[in-house]
């Protein structure tokens, strides 16, 4: 077995050799399992070089005729590692195999928690082991999914968010309205995986983090409705199944604690231009008394030259600062915005205890988190409690239950363009020192805020300290904050019964449960008014469930048959109220301190959904295999007389290694399957009410209402997707090769969409039964082991996947369907799906251009001209995704690294846009072909070069244009110069780690001790968009779509240290 | 397998059949029933939506930009009209659709719509003076019309009319609740029919003077706006709910808008007493001083007379339909010959209206006879049409969507310029939207008013010259 091959290898195959048989001996023998000592059932037993074999029966004894003593017996069986024995003078041999972890996947959890022999599964499922999950303990551990699975998209977001959104998307957008949002699942309880974040300001991250990654034993993605059906209307966007570690019967009790201290650091910032200063123009402005002072009142950098002048800079203006009334010099602050940031830490301890007594198990596990983020005054601090126990009542009434509970509190950082200190990298001075701001408070209580009205131009003075457009970034760090917290429970409870060998049937009741809490406020001494603001979210999901189970094998036949129940029922309620008007005293922050009538809102809402399913495997002569399932749906949020939906799925596999009988090809199979998954929409969707508007307190106390923007219907279907899906799975040399290739089509139909329809109809979007989007794509999922030796290992996966999308239809009448829009300076860009198209085409205003040779059309004024707000730029989805991890492994250490990486998809950087519009970015400072400043005066040479051909006059010009006008036109119009590629290659995770255990350190006073040394985050291999904008990172807070970015959170690189202690 | 047939009932069971408690789906958070008045107060609250928007005040040019300010004032790119449609229209549709259900709990049903009808009136002609042609039989039919067709402004006027003519006529005794404006006062609802239909029949002078002049007498006849006191205002609260847009503005510290130059050089030199209260004396040497309109380079807000402080109050109230209106309309109307009494009528109604307007205004009015007794302002025969056009478009201040189509209609005040070669549009453009959800009605309205491409500077029906 020490033999190298390539990967080029794949489609070898070896030939059979046979050794001629000797004289016979009978050899008797029990096989048991090592992990709990149970007798192993069908293990294998050859003679190794013949065709003698045997299995073992029930109760793991066998007995086997062998031909001498020199004769070697191979114990095999799926799952385990394969043992090789002498025979020697020995008539009985027991062997107890152990589980062979690089073959794990044999057996795959699938919907509904139904375990199943993974050659019998004739759909695509993709599962990831949790230690691949957690070694780098991202915050939001969805995220570490990106690039392991293929067809799996995860759009993150920076960790500066601190468990920011990670969105998933499964195989593309299905969802013409965006979204699709794949079904959490843990241990057979779906989980909330919602997010109250907007798609500008705190960043509360989707819910789907409560788990506790050390918890995860695996991750098993179901990708599509074939896998997914018998989620019915919860499947259409397939399922996140995670499995929880569990105890193990009879094992001893064992302590596992793992440390790890992580470091932050923000990485990858904008370039900014150094050569001048705040201002809106070159020409100083003087105060009465002749001195020169920096323009407070103007948040760009088009200012004098930073040439060291002396200046009345902002603090000179504050009677409580050391430096009033006094001139210093005007340079730039080069790292004015860095210096701004933090290093964060991330410290993560965390507990676990498992074990087991004869007719019990038991895991308990604890994790502290505690996250100082890299913006000044955010932290996340994050509990998680967990249990998971099984108790054997009787010989066959069993009892399990799973229990978590996660506790959050969070101090999180604004993101959008106009939150919290975002705005630095877009309006700000070059020349402002940042180390100035920092003591943002004076003695006195006055804030310092460097954006102010301009003195009063008879005394010098400021009149008005109010900050004018942006407040001091650290006034707003420490005062303007906002906190959030969540408590949560999830689990279940289940008792199954054995009825006979054959049969057993169980029953779940499960829970998820959160409060989360979100309070803000504004201070006195900002821009606005001061004013607080709370809400509670209240979320109870009961699911209560029946599952009979029924296996058989007779001769070589094999059933699998299920059949359940499910009632989901759903209850949700807020409550949120906000001062209005402003508050009565600085420093109390109360809804009881609003001036004016606060505005409240309570909210409560209900759904249920009552589903009956089955499902039938029938297997033959374990090569070939056929599924059906079938799935009800009633839900309560469709119209009362047309509630009741069915959901069926069939599949087939068959594992054509078993007929070929090839030593190298240890597995071939081929799979195909339809099926039909759904999904519905929220409640009272189909009802017509009334808003309550504002109320207006004149002569008398007017209550008012309103009709709502939306027009909801009646007579609303659940949406249906058709899934179609063919793939091969490989496995040679013993799974040292793995290979899956995946073909799908889903065919979305009957959409639930708020359609935005012309609002002259008096809505501006009706809920409508309409379009149909069709996703195609590959798949393919390679694992491979080039290099096995005693010493050294090195193990790779590799994923690839590639989706292509269309909208095929919409609504009679209407070919246009707008997902998204954004604004800025009465200019907007849109995210549009057309029919006929992608999904998503980024659509603003584009450069007019002449028909003939494609050059820019100039106006009068030689500035370039522009279309309005309907050129097409093409769609913002990927061509490909995927990722490459390599592990390698030499003695006791391991070297891990992961990579992940997107090809194509496009995006609008409104930062980058901003930071030219307002002279931050280089190109506003840059050197024309003159060998001039674009800033210096046009006589001089200086200018930006504009070429393109006039309007007018319909010739070729080439002309120099001042540069704040140009960009006055250019980094506001004209959307076409932001877009980027959100290509990328990314390296993800790297590990280094070294194992101690106490087989090779007798002296070590515990059982195992694993030293790692972490990144995350590590390094952008690639990115053709420009530097400081981060293409993987534009989740944008809740937002289904990431297309645009707009004040996006600083990229943040992390390295730590993880240490593993198991006693 | 008898023990699986035992569990497949059992599920089926569990599941149940497919009732729901029957009021599952009704949401709970909002009120499934809206009263009429309560609806058209929501509409109500809406209107001083039309004159509180920077945008107009540009068409106009009563403010300049101290900030921000563009080489084009004017929006080049669309302007919406939808949230007039999704909002109060919508809201006053619904009243009139449920005619039939509306209770007389909240004064005589007959009296809500013709409420429902004047408002909606308003509203659509708003509409249609600032884009043109627009949706307006097909529109507001939710799921029955997606893509309502554009509708001649000429059949819009026509049909104003006749609509305002049957909600005046419906007015029967009994007072509403719930109304913000008139406290149920039902005569005033009346006298505001027919004024606005009196305005809009003074927009045809150009177009159809002939049914100008018919319907403006018809209107006068049925009895318009007699004293400020019937004006439509929009009274604002000390309530942040309920708060004047420019209060909201001024409170975020922005200093963006001064007096126009265009408007000080038509009060500062005859010594207008309602300069006092559009704008406050610059902070420089405390002088009234204009800011030139599309004035680019540094503004200093200090040397220029910002916004009054009765403008930018909270509770400061919009004025929308006024007394000083119908006077300035009828003295225009004698001088037209539209009603009788000549250039002696037109001056009696022509000095009323200026004073109408100081007293709305709350101008110092101590020195008026001299004020009126100027060259500038003392009406002139000669000159009648100007000064009423100019005294009027002063009066208008705020309104800057009325003062910017009277200016389109008589081309007054004279004094309008033109920064960086940007002309006074003359309409409003289309939101682009509409080109999406609602192509082929769009295309046809903007082929049939403008020869297929939109601009600013396309002219509405009723404005020839």
């Amino acid at each position: 077995m020490k033999k190298n091959y390539a990967i080029t290898l794949l489609f070898l195959f070896g030939f059979l050799v046979s050794i001629p048989m000797y004289a016979q001996q009978t050899v008797k023998g029990k096989v048991t399992a090592q992990e709990d000592g149970e007798p192993l059932p069908g293990v294998s037993i050859v003679v190794q070089g013949s065709s003698t074999g045997t299995v073992t029966d029930l109760d793991g004894n066998y007995s086997i005729a062998v031909p001498g003593t020199e004769s070697v017996l191979v114990y095999s069986f799926i799952g385990y590692e394969t043992q090789n024995k002498i025979v020697g003078n020995s008539s009985e041999i027991n062997i107890s195999l152990s589980e062979d972890i690089s073959q794990l996947g044999e057996v795959v959890v699938t919907a509904l928690g139904i375990t199943r022999d993974e050659r019998s599964i004739g759909y695509s499922t993709q599962e990831v082991k949790g230690e691949n999950l957690t070694y780098t303990k991202e915050q939001n551990v969805l995220g570490s999914l990106s690039g392991k699975v293929a067809g799996v998209q995860v759009t993150g977001s920076s960790g500066a968010s601190m468990g920011g959104t990670q969105k998933i998307k499964i195989r593309g957008v299905n969802s013409i309205s965006g979204g699709g949002e794949p079904l959490m699942v843990v241990d057979g309880t779906p989980i909330s995986n919602s997010n109250f974040s907007g798609a500008s300001g705190q960043d509360y991250g989707n819910l789907g983090q409560d788990i506790n990654p050390d918890d995860i034993e695996t991750i098993n993605v179901l990708k599509g409705p074939a896998a997914s059906a018998l989620y019915g209307i919860r499947g259409q966007y397939g399922v996140i199944m995670i499995t929880t570690k569990k105890g193990k019967k009879g094992s001893d009790v064992k302590v596992e604690l793992s440390s790890a201290v992580f470091v932050d650091k923000v990485t990858n910032l904008m370039p900014y231009q150094n050569l001048y200063g705040g201002g809106s123009s070159q020409t100083w402005r003087t105060l009465p008394n002749g001195d020169k002072y920096v323009d407070m009142s103007v948040d760009e950098s088009w200012g004098p030259k930073t040439d060291g002048t002396l200046v009345r800079q902002i603090m000179s203006f504050y009677p409580q600062d050391p430096t009033y009334e006094q001139l210093t010099p005007f340079q730039a602050y080069p790292d004015n915005i860095k210096d701004y940031y933090e290093t964060g830490t991330n410290v993560n301890n965390g507990v676990t205890i498992t074990g087991g007594g004869a007719s019990s198990n038991f895991r308990v596990s604890l994790n502290d988190t505690r996250i100082q983020g890299v913006e000044p005054n955010t932290s996340l601090k994050r509990n998680n409690v967990g249990l998971g126990l099984g108790i054997d009542l009787t010989k066959k009434l069993r009892l399990t239950t799973n229990i978590n509970y996660a506790a959050n509190k969070g101090r999180r950082p604004g993101q959008g363009s106009e939150d919290g200190s975002r705005y630095l990298g877009q309006w700000f001075q070059r020349s402002m020192d940042m180390n100035r701001l920092k003591d943002y408070q004076y003695d006195d209580g006055t804030f310092l805020h460097w954006n102010l009205r301009r003195p009063s131009s008879s005394t010098g003075e400021i009149t008005n300290y109010n900050p004018l457009y942006w407040a001091n970034p650290y006034f707003l760090a420490y005062e303007n904050f906002s906190d959030d917290n969540r408590d949560r429970f999830f689990g279940d409870v289940g008792v199954s019964y054995q009825i006979m060998p054959e049969l057993k049937v169980s029953a779940f009741v499960r829970s998820d449960m959160y409060t989360q809490n979100i309070n803000s406020r504004a201070s006195f001494g900002g821009t606005g008014n001061p004013g607080y603001s709370v809400g509670k979210y209240q979320n109870t999901e009961m699911n209560y469930e029946v599952l009979a189970q029924y296996n058989k094998v007779w001769n070589k036949f094999s059933l699998d048959a299920n059949v359940g129940g499910n009632l989901y029922d759903r209850n949700y309620s807020y409550l949120s109220m906000a001062t209005v008007g402003g508050l009565t005293s600085p420093g109390f922050y109360n809804i009881n301190a609003s001036i004016d009538r606060p505005s409240t809102s309570s909210y409560q809402q209900k759904k249920q959904i009552k589903s009956a399913y089955a499902m039938v495997s029938l297997g033959y002569n374990n090569t070939y295999f056929v599924d059906a399932s079938l799935r009800n749906d009633n839900s309560s949020t469709l119209p009362v007389d047309n509630n009741s939906y069915w959901y069926p799925s069939l599949s087939a596999s068959w594992v054509f290694s078993e007929l070929i009988k090839s030593e190298t090809m240890t597995l071939g199979k081929l799979r195909l399957s339809y099926a039909q998954a759904g999904s519905d929409l929220s409640p009272y969707s189909t009802t017509s009410f009334f808003n309550v508007g504002s109320t207006y307190t004149g002569a008398s106390t007017v209550n008012t209402l309103s009709v709502p923007d939306n027009l909801n219907n009646p007579n609303i279907k659940p949406s249906f997707a058709h899934s179609y899906e063919a793939g091969v799975d490989f496995k040679f040399y013993e799974g040292r090769v793995g290979l899956s290739f995946t073909y799908y089509n889903q065919r979305n139909e009957n959409q639930i969409l708020n359609l935005d329809v012309s609002g002259t109809s008096g809505f501006g979007s009706a809920t409508i039964n309409a379009g149909e989007i069709v996703n195609k794509g590959l798949e393919l999922a390679i694992t491979a082991t080039p290099f096995r030796s005693e010493k050294f290992n090195w193990d790779v996966a590799f994923n690839l996947s590639r989706n292509r999308n269309e909208v095929v239809e919409l609504y009679p009448g209407i070919d246009v369907y707008q997902y998204g829009s954004t604004t800025y300076s009465s200019t907007s860009s849109y995210l549009n799906s057309y029919v006929g198209k992608p999904f998503g085409s980024l659509v603003g205003q584009a450069y007019q251009r002449d028909e003939a040779t494609g050059k820019i059309l100039l106006g009068s004024n030689n500035m370039p001209l522009y279309t309005d707000a309907t050129h097409d730029f093409g769609t913002v989805l990927p061509d490909f995704n995927g990722g490459f991890q390599n592990v390698l492994n030499y003695q006791n250490f391991q070297l891990a690294a992961m990579i992940d990486f997107q090809a194509g998809g496009q995006f609008f950087s409104r930062s980058k846009m901003l930071a030219v519009r307002t002279g931050l970015d280089p190109i506003s400072a840059a050197i024309n072909d003159n060998g001039m400043n674009v800033r210096d005066p046009l006589a001089e040479g200086g200018g930006v070069k504009v070429e393109g051909v006039s309007a007018e006059t319909g010739e070729e010009v080439t002309a120099y244009v001042d540069a704040k006008a140009y960009y006055g036109v250019v980094a506001r119009r004209i959307y076409e110069d932001w877009l980027y590629d959100a290509s990328f290659i990314r390296l993800r995770e790297v590990s280094l780690s070294y194992n101690f255990n106490k087989a090779q350190y007798a002296k070590l006073p515990v059982e195992n001790v694993r030293v790692a040394f972490v990144g995350r985050n590590l390094a952008m291999l690639f990115q053709n968009a420009p530097k400081g904008i981060n293409p993987a990172e534009l989740s944008t807070g809740s937002q289904a779509i990431g297309w645009y970015e707009s004040g996006q959170l600083p990229s943040v690189r992390s390295f730590g240290v993880n240490l593993n202690v198991t006693f | 397998m008898k023990k699986l047939n035992i569990m497949i009932i059992t599920a089926l069971l569990l599941v149940g059949c497919n009732n729901f408690e029957e009021d599952i789906n009704i949401n709970p958070n909002v009120p499934s029933q809206a009263s009429g008045t309560q609806l058209i107060a929501n509409a109500m609250l809406s209107l001083s939506g039309l004159s509180s928007s920077p945008q107009g005040e540009f068409m106009s040019q009563y403010l300049s930009e101290t900030q921000y300010v563009n080489a084009s004032l004017y929006p080049q790119s669309s302007t919406s009209f939808y949230g007039w449609y999704q909002g109060p229209l919508m809201n006053l549709q619904t009243v009139l659709n449920a005619a039939d259900e509306l209770s007389g709990v909240e004064g005589p049903v007959s009296n809500q719509l013709a409420v429902a009808k004047i408002l909606k009136s308003y509203y659509i002609w708003n509409l249609t003076d600032r884009w043109g042609d627009i949706p307006y039989t097909e529109a507001l039919s939710g799921a029955d019309n997606f893509t309502p067709a554009y509708d001649s402004q000429e059949s819009i006027y026509t049909d104003l009319f006749n609509v305002l003519d049957e909600a005046s006529s419906q007015i029967v005794p009994g007072s509403i609740t719930n109304d913000i404006i008139y406290n149920g006062d039902m005569s005033k609802w009346s006298k505001l029919a027919n004024t606005l239909k009196m305005l809009m029949a003074l927009r045809l002078s150009e177009v159809n003077p002939t049914l100008g002049k018919e319907k403006f007498a018809a209107a006068v006849q049925s009895g318009v706006l007699a004293s400020n006191s019937d004006n439509l205002v929009f009274r604002h609260l000390n309530d942040a709910n309920n708060q004047n847009y420019w209060f909201s503005q001024l409170n975020q510290g922005r200093e963006w808008w001064a007096i126009s130059s265009t408007l000080m050089d038509k009060m500062k030199p005859v010594g207008d007493p309602r300069l006092m209260v559009y704008g406050n004396a610059n902070r420089t040497d405390g002088d009234y001083t204009g800011l030139v309109f599309g004035e680019t380079v540094d503004i200093d807000t200090e040397k220029y007379a910002l916004l009054g402080d009765a403008i930018t109050a909270q509770d400061a109230p919009v004025y929308l339909v006024t007394y000083a209106q119908v006077l300035f309309a009828q003295a225009e109307a004698a001088k037209l010959g539209w009603i009788t009494g000549g250039d002696a009528t037109a001056e009696e109604n022509y000095t009323m209206a200026i004073e109408a307007s100081m007293d709305q205004w709350g101008a110092d009015t101590s020195m008026l006879a001299d004020f009126m007794a100027q060259p500038e302002i003392a009406y002139s025969a000669d000159m009648a049409i100007e000064q009423i056009a100019t005294q009027r478009w002063v009066h208008l201040f705020m309104h800057g969507y009325e003062g910017w189509a009277e200016y389109r209609r008589t081309g007054y005040p004279n004094n309008m310029v033109a920064p960086g070669g940007a002309e006074v549009p003359n309409r409003q453009i289309y939101i682009e939207t509409e080109q999406f959800n609602n192509t082929e009605n769009y295309n046809e309205a903007v082929q049939r008013q403008f020869g297929g491409t939109e601009s600013l500077y396309g002219k509405v029906w009723w404005d020839i010259n």
